[in-house]
């Protein structure tokens, strides 16, 4: 998630409500669980919704070849900031809208980058 | 008047006392209760014509336990309660028939010809169906399921009374 996130760790606070009442919308960074693996919350950005048409670079190293996809229903779309070092939708395909568990409101450590994440 | 009204509270103050730790024992066992019902066991309402005949058309109430998906208890023929990945709102009741890495083959449509279609789950993904083929919506639909979508497992079913226990 660089730049927003720092590589070293940081702390934020995330809030779990808006998700139960589904006021997630694009642009939220959210932590979700994995889909591949239970065990694991991921924080990503929210990039499309259910029903927009996503085209993506399926290889941003590799040449220009394009993916288009329609995000399915009760489905959404998460990608990290940095798409040279993210596993994201664009390897996993959208993840159902019910993984989402919480909303990051803003980042308390370190100190000097303590605020909203932009 | 002061002392009018100081011995008004002492009288009542016995009163609030015990209103005090009733209304705590119930606050007490409310909590406990939802505690219960979210993440050991509950009762939940089903119905519809896809689980058919494990699970009546006009609706049952079984005892889901909430347990097993957490320590990755689930297995190959269990009856989950899994949040649907097409509406966040809606729980369905599926078999699990299918964990990650198997390959598993069905029939694209069951009513028509013969077209099969094979699939390999992906990690962190069961397949979920419905036993009633034919008037079911699950994984032949809209694919595997995140593992984490698996809210709980079926336990009895606890009515109606003359199909009481286990579901098989």
């Amino acid at each position: 998630m660089l730049p927003t996130l720092n590589l070293t760790g940081d702390v934020i606070l995330a809030e779990h409500l808006s998700h139960r009442f589904g006021k997630i919308g694009l642009g939220d960074v959210v932590l979700v669980r994995s889909p591949r693996d239970p065990k694991r919350m991921v924080t990503k950005r929210i990039l499309g919704l259910e029903g927009d048409r996503l085209t993506f670079s399926a290889d941003p190293l590799v040449g220009d070849s394009s993916v288009s996809v329609v995000i399915p229903k009760g489905h959404v779309w998460i990608q990290g900031d940095n798409l040279y070092a993210s596993t994201d939708s664009r390897h996993f395909g959208p993840i159902p809208y019910s993984l989402i568990e919480g909303k990051a409101l803003l980042r308390v450590w370190p100190p000097e980058y303590f605020g909203s994440l932009r | 008047m002061r002392t009018r009204v100081l011995s008004f509270l002492n009288q009542w103050r016995g009163t609030a006392k015990e209103a005090f730790e009733n209304v705590s024992i119930v606050a007490k066992f409310l909590c406990l209760l939802h505690v219960t019902d979210r993440y050991i066991i509950s009762s939940t309402h089903v119905q519809g014509p896809s689980m058919l005949p494990t699970l009546n058309l006009t609706g049952d109430v079984i005892l889901a336990e909430h347990l097993s998906h957490r320590f990755g208890k689930i297995g190959l023929g269990d009856v989950v309660l899994v949040r649907s990945p097409r509406d966040p709102n809606r729980m369905v009741t599926k078999r699990v028939l299918g964990l990650e890495g198997d390959r598993l083959t069905f029939s694209a449509d069951p009513l028509v010809g013969d077209s099969s279609v094979s699939v390999v789950i992906p990690k962190g993904h069961v397949w979920i169906q419905g036993d009633n083929l034919y008037a079911s919506t699950d994984s032949r639909h809209f694919g595997p399921i995140p593992y984490s979508l698996i809210e709980g497992k079926a336990l009895l079913r606890v009515w109606p009374p003359e199909y009481f226990g286990s579901l098989r």
